[in-house]
């Protein structure tokens, strides 16, 4: 019984780093720059099929094969330069109705199916089964792979590490003072289309990094990135929109409340997640962390 | 010596008959044979460009685009040549259209392809309204259909979709011995859910006291099974079955090797050879069971034409043929082999109700081996199932031995429907 419930639980935090990962992206851009970023989804995408490719290539050249998963992290990074282009483009709708940035966004998000379609085709693309390279854990009767550990840990510290940013550095002073109010932070010197470029580009890093980590476990496939977003909406919601704390508490919630449901009720597992949803929109419509409205 | 004129004249005469001797045959070759208009015939073909299906419609468009260079090569169907009109298979509605387009205003001869339950039955009502000869790849399942298109006169479906779990129960019951519990994971729509049932439904008239623990039903391009994996582990199943066709075969293959499941119970995929070469040894074991549909690229009685079609496909496109390529290619060869017959009675270019009566009950050598039309519209064909093993030269696993399951012993005979069928074996 214990065994089940570790196992489960275990699953369900795999998922949850990755949803964090995506969904901290979205949070930090919609805090500063105040843009629901739909295509942080296709971000992910991008990170996935540009990881495997990466993989491919340097392992391909000689890099050994345990080493891959450096390879994996310098792609889903390097891949994060497509921000800027990304943001220089939502530059357009940055002081209209959100309906154009969501319409922006969206029509991103078709953009980059598209793309990666034209770029990398249409089979599902994987590392094959370097997954597997670092072997299991066998403990309380639970066997877990190792490399899950190791994405759970990678979540966990990059949160930390986004924590100490924020708190802690005066880049992360920067980003909180123009999450707050833009116009002071611009009066007193901010200059705030340079943060909106570095805040946007690290919003993607955190989305393809997501993608490029989840894949040795999957395989890249037509829609993964669409059906992502649908799922970070729900941690956004539940953790409260413009809130890191947000992101991680709702990634939590939704990815085990999600492992929960597919060993309980499996014909129930999305539904779940939309009850709370609706629930956390009728008692907390700001979510768990969300900022109060003004 | 001074030539003289009738010398002259002869000489001219001989070498203009002769020249128009030597050229006659290059004009002759160039025209067809009587009664048959020297315009190309036009051929729509209707592929899934995009989404989780992809590669099923990439396949089977890569199947017909062989055919058409092979057939083009040897001078075409009865001299004339063959024109292909390809169109995107998307949602019904759009599809329905293009459809329209490819009879109405294109005026193509014929249509091919369709792959997806619900645009196939979108597209049956369709035909018959407009009149055209459709001959589907796949896009076939039990409900809905017999309302939709109860007798067709113009529709050529494609096999039943759950003659492949009437084909993996088949194999359980003869290749692992004492499965009492059955797991199952299957996609959510028709197709899924259908197969499940059938899949049960087989097995118990060999195991009547099998029992199903868990069902799970994740949706098309789920990424991430490793909580459904705890769900499997928990129920503790003898067997784990999965109608899985696509990408997300490999993951849950990827993902229970990472946690041993299948040390601990058997499985049976039955559809899983849509993603045969990706299917590597490093994480798919031996001794599960493994369904290739119509068409099993390295079987030892292979033909000529499939050796070669092996050979082209993974040099053009560095993959190895799936099932879906014989699907496409069974369904235009079919056609030109209708087109043949009916003309040798016609004597000129026959109509399309005399192309459909020819193709009614016809056999060709399709790349897999014979394939046919039922006289109810529907295909024959053998399956190919087997169990799994690392005995090859590729990465990725084969199956030995190869089980050829003909539709006469796993799909239900015109006329009856699907669980009577199946209730009235002797086992």
């Amino acid at each position: 019984m214990l065994a089940h419930a570790l196992n489960v639980l275990l699953s369900g935090v795999f998922h949850a780093a990755i949803l964090f990962l995506v969904a901290a992206g979205l949070q930090l851009v919609f805090g500063v720059q105040r843009i629901f970023n739909l295509a942080c989804g296709s971000f992910y995408a991008l990170g996935a099929y540009f990881g495997v490719s990466t993989v491919t290539v340097l392992t391909g050249a000689g890099l050994p094969r345990p080493l891959f998963i450096v390879a994996l992290v310098a792609g889903g990074i390097a891949v994060a330069a497509v921000g800027p282009v990304v943001e220089r483009l939502l530059r357009f709708v940055y002081d209209r109705d959100e309906t154009f940035q969501l319409l922006l966004t969206f029509a991103v998000v078709l953009m980059m199916e598209d793309i990666l379609r034209i770029v990398w085709g249409t089979a599902p693309t994987s590392t094959g089964g370097l997954y597997l390279i670092y072997g299991q854990v066998r403990a309380l009767g639970v066997t877990v792979p190792v490399y899950n550990l190791i994405v759970i840990a990678a979540g966990i510290a990059i949160a930390l590490l986004m924590g100490y940013m924020l708190a802690r550095t005066r880049f992360g002073r920067i980003i909180r003072a123009a999450a707050e109010n833009r116009e002071m932070s611009e009066a007193l010197g901010v200059n705030m289309r340079v943060v909106y470029v570095k805040v946007f580009t690290l919003g993607t890093m955190l989305g393809t990094l997501g993608g490029a980590l989840v894949i040795p476990s999957t395989a890249a496939m037509s829609e993964m990135g669409i059906d992502l977003i649908v799922e970070a909406f729900a941690v956004v919601v539940i953790g409260g929109l413009g809130s890191m704390r947000g992101a991680l508490a709702g990634a939590l919630v939704v990815g085990v409340l999600r492992a929960v449901a597919i060993s309980t009720w499996p014909e129930l597992e999305m539904l779940l997640i939309y009850l709370i949803v609706i629930a956390v929109l009728v008692f907390r419509p700001r979510g768990l962390f969300g900022a109060a409205a003004a | 010596m001074k030539t003289s004129r009738r010398q002259f004249l002869k000489t001219v005469g001989a070498a203009a008959v002769g020249s128009g001797v030597l050229g006659a045959p290059a004009v002759l070759r160039a025209q067809t044979k009587r009664g048959v208009p020297s315009d190309p015939v036009k051929i729509g073909v209707l592929a899934i460009r995009a989404g989780v299906a992809a590669p099923v419609g990439a396949a089977g468009q890569r199947g017909v685009e062989w055919w058409a260079d092979r057939v083009n090569k040897a001078g075409g169907i009865l001299g004339r040549k063959v024109e292909l009109v390809l169109e995107e298979e998307s949602s019904p509605k759009d599809t329905v259209e293009r459809f329209r387009k490819l009879v109405l205003q294109t005026k193509v001869d014929v249509i091919s392809g369709g792959i997806s339950t619900a645009v196939g039955l979108a597209l049956g009502p369709v035909t018959e309204e407009l009149g055209t000869i459709w001959l589907s790849w796949d896009a076939t399942t039990q409900n809905g259909v017999e309302e939709t298109i109860p007798k067709p006169k113009w529709a050529f479906r494609s096999v039943d979709n759950e003659a492949e779990a009437v084909g993996g129960a088949i194999l359980t019951a003869k290749h692992f011995k004492g499965i009492k519990t059955v797991a199952g994971i299957n996609n959510d729509y028709s197709y899924g859910r259908d197969c499940w049932a059938t899949f049960m439904a087989a097995l118990k008239r060999y195991t009547p006291d099998v029992k199903p623990v868990l069902d799970l039903w994740p949706k098309l391009g789920v990424t991430d099974f490793s909580s459904h994996i705890a769900a499997i582990q928990q129920a503790k199943p003898d067997l784990l079955m999965s109608s899985f066709w696509s990408g997300d075969t490999t993951i849950i293959m990827k993902q229970a090797a990472a946690v041993g499941l299948f040390k601990t119970m058997k499985a049976c995929f039955t559809t899983g050879g849509g993603v045969h070469d990706s299917l590597k040894k490093d994480f798919t074991p031996e001794g599960l069971i493994l369904g290739y549909n119509s068409m099993y690229f390295n079987h030892v009685g292979a033909s000529p034409l499939l050796k070669q079609f092996v050979r082209e496909y993974k040099a053009k496109y560095n993959e190895y043929p799936p099932y879906e390529c014989d699907h496409a290619y069974f369904t235009v060869e079919a056609y030109k082999a209708a087109v043949e017959k009916a003309y040798a009675a016609a004597g000129q270019w026959p109509a399309k109700e005399q192309i459909v009566k020819a193709l009614e009950g016809i056999e060709v050598e399709s790349l897999s081996g014979r394939r046919g039309y039922r006289e109810d519209h529907i295909m024959m064909c053998n399956f190919y199932q087997g169990v799994t093993t690392h005995k090859n030269e590729f990465d990725f696993v084969t199956i030995d031995p190869v089980e050829v399951l003909p539709t006469s012993r796993i799909q239900k005979p015109a006329g009856s429907k699907l669980y009577d069928w199946i209730n009235s074996w002797r086992v």
